[in-house]
């Protein structure tokens, strides 16, 4: 075997930004077109078309007559009827987890009416003070702002909570808030400024119809 | 490539150079390529990704600040754990390490806020209005984020390829950057995740709202992102073919498709378990055990491309005894010849310090072999002082540096 030390000259190799002057194309490397052009349109698909797309699919599930929303928690309501429900289910219709989603909202038009739930410790009027609190850090106190004192509000079933009038540059509305044991209930209803207040009757009425089993007047 | 007594030194000096040359070993990588296009698209989409993101947590601060600090911090740990752990597992054939951190970055920023979550929106909101609501909540994630997530992820290989051509050269290379890219897309998602958690509870205690997501998504990631990553990215170098990796059209279809059914599965494993904690808790079991199993078969196929360049490169230096066949075994081989080279030692009887002598032995002729690459196979100063740098710690001598 050749024990001789290996004294090769290093291997010239171009430098890293050179292009062959025959893979050139107004100065670029043709060679990486094809590969962008791949990874553009797919961005394209997932970021404009996907989007376009459902922007563009008309969605109908309103709400009949008899209808009942349910919420993480045991927590329900009950919508109006004709409304449109955008995200939520039905009670009896659990996903196959049993889990209810903690989020329904229903739209009339412009006026949407959203439902949340979650644990909270503490009695209605400081579940409102910690969503007022939440809401003007996340809008930087730019966005909706409450409007007057916190009135009382009694459901149906005998719970009372708290609730408060906002309004915002092009919105107005209204926020209650429940709390039943560890879970707090926050409704909103907004709709824009220039058709009115929101119909307050039918939100009031949706409000008063929060309920959750087990919990009596408090 | 095997040493016979026929082989001589110029063969096999001629074998590392091919060696060196196919795998790109060693070689340089330039970020900044302003003629290639791809670095044009990738400094787009992650500016727009990482724009989304920053914007995002900017707009949170102040509602969710603690929170954020926690998820930023625990999830920069994690992933500095798992940064060491896919560094570690690349010590044959290395990449540049500047090329994982683009990897990592095109994950994060690119392939989240630029590309998956605008399609996951879309798409559940499509199989809202299709299928309904249950429907949506029971499949939509299992049928979403296995196409949109791996691809905008595994996107961002067929990039890293356009920009570092004599780099990324085997399917090895592919399943280190899917890791990476993996990596990167874990930890943004698990501090958005975090950040949801902590509006749970309309913004009250967040650190208890986003704790319990914070240990689930730690838990859950080691067989996650990261993983899925890598199978899919190692079977997209399959699917294309490489000049160091033959394409292998069946062996690169299989290896996409595992991981987005696994992805699919995992997604899914709340409406296949139904409301039984025991099924839940059994089935999540089975899929990550299921998804490291493959993991490893994955790691152990593409890896020999790796380990016989190492013996290539390395084939010379036991010609020339600055190793030994023994040495040469063990640097070529896997975490059991290693471990077998360290009990010989033991066996005979050797004494602590000549076990721990011979360890570094191992590590001085890595060492040399990271330098003969750098210098594509030519003796240069650097070689030079790496190979003598063997023989000292060989001699016992106490360095002077």
């Amino acid at each position: 075997m050749d024990m001789a030390s290996a004294a090769a000259p290093p291997r010239f190799e171009p430098d890293e930004r050179w292009v062959p002057a025959d893979e050139r194309w107004f100065g670029l490397d043709r060679r990486t077109i094809r590969p962008t052009l791949v990874v553009f349109a797919l961005a394209i698909v997932m970021s404009v078309v996907l989007p376009i797309t459902d922007a563009t699919v008309p969605y109908h599930d309103n709400v009949k007559a008899g209808d009942v929303l349910e919420l993480e928690g045991d927590v329900t309501f009950v919508p109006e009827a004709g409304w449109g429900i955008t995200s939520g289910l039905r009670a009896g219709h659990a996903p196959l987890s049993g889990e209810y989603p903690a989020t329904a909202t229903i739209e009339d038009g412009a006026i949407k009416f959203t439902v949340h739930t979650g644990q909270f410790h503490g009695d209605a009027h400081q579940l409102l003070d910690q969503i007022e609190t939440t809401s003007e850090a996340l809008n930087s106190g730019r966005g909706v702002r409450v409007t007057g004192a916190p009135t009382t509000i009694v459901t149906d079933q005998g719970k009372q909570g708290a609730t408060v009038r906002i309004s915002g540059p092009h919105t107005v509305g209204l926020i209650a808030a429940f709390v039943f044991g560890t879970r707090g209930v926050e409704a909103v209803a907004t709709g824009p400024s220039d058709a009115g207040s929101v119909p307050a009757a039918t939100v009031l009425e949706m409000i008063r119809s929060i309920s959750k089993p087990g919990e009596g007047k408090q | 490539m095997t040493v016979t007594p026929a082989t001589t030194l110029a063969d096999l000096d001629r074998a590392r150079d091919t060696a060196l040359d196919l795998s790109g070993w060693g070689r340089r990588f330039s970020f900044y390529q302003p003629r290639n296009v791809a670095f044009w698209a990738y400094l787009l989409l992650v500016g727009i990704g990482f724009l989304v993101f920053v914007s995002t947590l900017a707009l949170k601060f102040d509602a969710y600040g603690q929170a954020i600090g926690l998820a930023v911090t625990s999830f920069g740990i994690y992933a500095a754990l798992f940064w060491w752990f896919a560094q570690h597992i690349d010590h044959y054939a290395k990449l540049p390490a500047k090329l994982m951190v683009v990897a990592f970055v095109w994950g994060g920023f690119a392939a989240t806020g630029a590309m998956a979550a605008n399609a996951n929106d879309a798409i559940l909101a499509l199989y809202s209005k299709t299928f309904g609501q249950v429907w949506a909540l029971n499949w939509g994630a299992g049928l979403a984020a296995p196409f949109t997530e791996e691809w905008a992820k595994g996107s961002g290989l067929l990039l890293l390829i356009a920009m570092a051509p004599r780099q990324v050269r085997t399917a090895f290379d592919g399943f280190i950057l899917g890791a990476f890219i993996g990596l990167g897309f874990q930890i943004i998602e698990d501090i958005t995740y975090a950040l949801t958690s902590a509006g749970t509870q309309f913004g009250a205690n967040q650190i208890g709202a986003s704790i319990g997501t914070i240990v689930l998504r730690m838990v859950s990631g080691v067989a996650a992102h990261i993983l899925y990553s890598a199978i899919f990215c190692a079977g997209l170098v399959y699917l294309l073919g490489r000049p160091a990796e033959p394409r292998k059209v069946g062996r690169g279809l299989l290896l996409v498709a595992i991981p987005m059914l696994l992805h699919g599965t995992w997604d899914s494993v709340g409406a296949i378990a139904g409301p039984s904690a025991l099924k839940l808790i059994g089935l999540l079991i089975a899929v990550i055990v299921i998804a490291l199993a493959i993991f490893v078969q994955v790691y152990k196929a593409t890896v020999k491309r790796e380990r016989d360049f190492v013996r290539d490169v390395m084939a010379p230096e036991q010609a020339r005894n600055v190793i030994t066949p023994v040495e040469l075994d063990a640097m070529a081989g896997n975490r059991k010849a290693r471990k077998a080279y360290r009990k010989a030692g033991r066996k005979a009887g050797g004494k602590r310090r000549e076990r721990k002598r011979a360890r570094y032995v191992l590590n001085a002729a890595y060492a040399l072999a990271d330098e003969l690459a750098a210098a594509r196979g030519a003796e240069t100063d650097r070689v030079r002082f790496a190979r003598s740098e063997v023989a000292r710690i060989r001699a016992g001598v106490p360095s002077q540096w």
